[in-house]
């Protein structure tokens, strides 16, 4: 084994040195989240700007994509991660997976290419095919569709069978269910019809089951694997909570599904479908407070990797503000009919989807920065720890001001276009040029700059984190955490 | 105290387990049997989804005291460019418009039902929008904004929708397409939604909304 | 049937809203920590947090015209009652699971 605080890949298992490489990747991808989405914002502030060469609908689309691709790569890295640790045995079909991620990122490379160079096509079938799907976050187009489900299907088979070869832990089991589940809801998006009613039904499908449903749970292995991991929690009481959560998750988000489908040409008794489960998805987030007070009541709150404790700390925080505060605000249909399309929507998007997913794949890359530099010491007076802390806290304040800023822009949207002008064509432009909403895009540029550093400072913080240690990771054996002091 | 036995069946890991599968399974089920019914409600021909063939007529969209909102009112014979179209010629115009909506990707400034992006207007209820200015240009007004919209005058904050190669045909497609959409019933979305007026004579005009204002119209 | 908020509300619907959460999860931690930590002074400070709860669903209510004497009315109370016991079966569960396996009520050793 190498030397202590260098990054070698003999410190990791077959499993990790795949998931590094999708760390990568995912990385990459979220810095190019990032860019697009700061060029979006200026556009709001600056119409003129990349008019007719980059438009918004260009820069948005690559802002969205690139958030659903990093998550899913890193999602792919954190379950190769955890593979032959929890299985027992040595991924199955390495070359397969290997030659999957190479598919993969040359893939997503050619579509960002598509959409950056040719951007649109003509009314036809093979636009579809070849250029671009046009529905939001899935907008690859169907080649592209047909090689991710491919893949897919080559990364559920060395998940299952790499577990069916070793052992099946609770935590595994979950994990290939809810993979076929995530797969096979890719499938419901992936075809055209000319009604957009029916459209849309299907395209929540995707969109809702997998970050309302199958992600929460893909989510919650992640969070229980890394629980044993960094904390040294029995896997008997994490995997049981698994199994309650799992209960809570589907129970109060399959139907939850509901509250998309008030406005769509759906039947209404949609909206009190929609409207019932939506009162019923803050009770997981209860259930996850009262746990976690519970724990750290009962589990010395010690760490072998403090940056990635951090981001799991922040995971709940951020899920419970982003989707049960900020999701219950504007969820039931008395209000909904008001916010329903505007930039409430963005605010709760943005939150939510860094509080619940981006910090928890930023919590595994730590976990895996660690031990490709040999398993370095992680844990309190770390050298360079200014960094971590300066980039959770720049990303943090630069998405609680972009969350905030689009708040009150989408507040008086919500008023003003929507329940007085009645989302017309000039209400629609009276309401962005309110002054409330015009401060609001300001400062969510303002944010949005703070968020960019603290997104380059995390960068610059995983390629050097652990590199002028010369600490053994902090020792932590199953049950010393649970040791009554 | 210390050695009191503590295995609740009702905490075990084999019961959550079972708990889980049955949870996800039961709920599982539940939508599909709903699916099933909501499909047949929203394919096209059906009363909340019209048939392709409702742009041979006046579409509105008007407060229904007994539903509580707006609902789309199929009117009398108004056809699309002057042309009924039978049910199999309109499906194929708005089938061209649904593929040019997506090829031209919409989505990503405009919402469709609120779904989308928020750079630009609704697209909802968009055939119906008085920024056309009349009834009788609207048709015409709406192609040729689609076909070049950068040198049309839009707001007063500069955002423009930009030039994206939409050829006549398509054009004609779309409004086609966003005819059809108009007539959809969202259970009240967008609400007080102020329509263009439609009217025929000046005595239903009377009943009808205010007129347009054309100097914040899209067309010049 | 829906009645749609009126203008007016708005700001008292988003602001009850946010509070029925905020509320939900204070009430939870309290509730927890005092039971965990052993602090029977802290448990009224959580049934405060509750009553802030009930206040703003009640107040959520009025506001979005969920008293309609239907479903919505329902909701209502489903969020009531739920809200209230959730704590106290998830803290049963917390219990009862971490005692699995090794015979031991973890609350009742010594600390």
């Amino acid at each position: 084994m190498a030397s202590l605080g260098v990054l070698d890949s003999a410190n990791l298992n077959g499993g990790q040195k795949l998931a590094v490489k999708y760390f990568t990747v995912a990385i990459a991808l979220f810095g190019a989240q990032v860019l697009f989405g700061l060029l979006a914002g200026l556009q709001y502030l600056y119409p003129d700007f990349l008019y007719g060469v980059l438009d918004f609908s260009v820069n948005r689309m690559l802002h969205i994509n690139a958030l659903v691709v990093w998550l899913l790569f890193g999602f792919i890295g954190a379950v190769y991660w955890l593979l032959e640790d929890e299985s027992g045995v040595p991924v199955v079909g390495l070359a397969l997976g290997n030659l999957v991620f190479w598919v993969l990122t040359l893939a997503v490379v050619v579509v960002v290419g598509i959409y950056l160079l040719v951007q649109v096509g003509p009314g036809e079938m093979k636009s579809i095919w070849l250029i671009n799907e046009g529905r939001e976050y899935i907008e690859a187009p169907r080649w592209a569709d047909i090689g991710i489900v491919v893949c897919m299907l080559a990364f559920f088979y060395n998940v299952a069978a790499t577990f069916m070869k070793g052992r099946f832990t609770g935590i595994g089991g979950v994990l290939v269910l809810d993979l076929v589940a995530l797969a096979g809801l890719y499938t419901a998006g992936m075809w055209y019809t000319p009604n957009i009613s029916m459209d849309q039904h299907w395209w929540w499908w995707v969109i809702h089951l997998w970050v309302e449903a199958t992600w929460e749970v893909l989510v919650g292995c992640l969070l229980a694997y890394g629980l044993i991991k960094t904390m040294g929690v029995r896997r008997k009481i994490v995997e049981t909570w698994l199994y309650i959560e799992v209960a809570l998750l589907f129970g109060s988000g399959i139907l939850g599904l509901g509250h998309h489908y008030f406005w769509i040409g759906t039947p209404e008794y949609w909206l009190a479908i929609g409207g019932f489960f939506s009162a019923l998805e803050p009770i997981p987030l209860v259930a996850m407070v009262v746990h976690a007070v519970f724990d750290a009541g009962h589990h010395k709150l010690k760490s072998t990797n403090n940056p990635a404790l951090a981001w799991m700390i922040a995971q709940a925080f951020g899920n419970f503000f982003g989707a049960g505060v900020w999701g219950f605000m504007h969820t039931l249909p008395q209000i909904n009919l008001y916010t329903h399309g505007t930039q409430w929507t963005a605010s709760h998007g943005h939150l939510a989807f860094f509080g619940a997913y981006a910090t928890i794949v930023i919590a595994f890359v730590y976990l895996a920065v660690q031990k490709w530099r040999g398993n370095v010491w992680m844990s309190g007076e770390l050298v360079g720890a200014w960094r971590w802390k300066w980039a959770i806290f720049l990303l943090h304040v630069g998405m609680i001001g972009m969350t905030m800023a689009l708040l009150i822009a989408g507040y008086e949207q919500s008023q003003i276009e929507r329940a007085i002008e009645g989302s017309g064509w000039m209400g629609y432009f009276a309401a962005q040029a309110h002054p409330w909403f015009q401060q609001g895009m300001t400062w969510r540029m303002i944010s949005g700059w703070v968020f960019a550093a603290g997104f380059l400072l995390l960068a610059w913080d995983l390629l050097t984190i652990g590199s002028r240690e010369s600490r053994p990771a902090r020792r932590l054996e199953p049950q010393e955490a649970m040791a009554v002091s | 105290m210390a050695e009191m036995t503590t295995n609740y069946w009702w905490a075990s890991e084999s019961f959550w387990k079972k708990m889980a599968i049955w949870i996800t399974a039961a709920s599982a089920v539940v939508l599909i049997f709903l699916t099933f019914d909501t499909v047949a409600k929203i394919t096209a021909g059906g009363k909340r989804v019209p048939a392709y063939s409702v742009i041979n007529h006046r579409i509105d969209y008007v407060f229904d005291e007994k539903r509580n909102h707006q609902v789309p009112v199929i009117g009398p014979e108004e056809p699309l460019f002057g042309r009924s179209l039978s049910e199999s010629e309109a499906a194929e115009l708005v089938n061209k418009g649904k593929l040019t909506v997506q090829a031209k990707n919409c989505m990503n400034c405009h919402t469709l039902l609120g779904n989308g992006a928020y750079f630009a207007p609704d697209l909802t209820k968009s055939w119906l929008d008085p920024a056309w200015g009349s009834k009788e240009v609207r048709e015409q007004s709406m192609i040729e904004f689609l076909m070049d919209p950068s040198d049309k005058l839009h707001n007063a904050l500069g955002r423009r929708m930009p030039k994206l190669g939409i050829t006549e045909e398509e054009a004609r497609a779309t409004v086609a397409f966003l005819k059809w959409m108009s007539a959809i019933d969202t259970n009240g979305f967008p609400a007080n939604f102020k329509p263009i007026d439609q009217a025929d004579t000046p005595a239903e005009a009377g009943a009808q909304a205010t007129p347009a204002a054309a100097e914040s119209s899209p067309v010049q | 049937m829906l009645q749609p908020v009126e203008l007016a509300n708005f700001f008292t619907v988003f602001f009850s809203a946010a509070l029925v959460i905020l509320c939900g999860a204070l009430y939870a931690l309290l509730f927890a920590w005092s039971r965990v930590s052993r602090r029977p002074w802290l448990m009224p400070w959580a049934y405060a947090a509750y009553a802030g709860l009930a206040a703003s669903v009640i107040v959520l209510g009025r506001a979005a015209n969920l008293f309609d004497g239907g479903l919505w009315t329902i909701v209502i109370a489903l969020m009531l009652v739920g809200y209230l016991l959730a704590p106290h079966g998830v803290w049963h569960l917390c219990v009862g699971t971490h005692a699995q396996g090794d015979g031991k009520d973890p609350l009742s050793q010594p600390r």
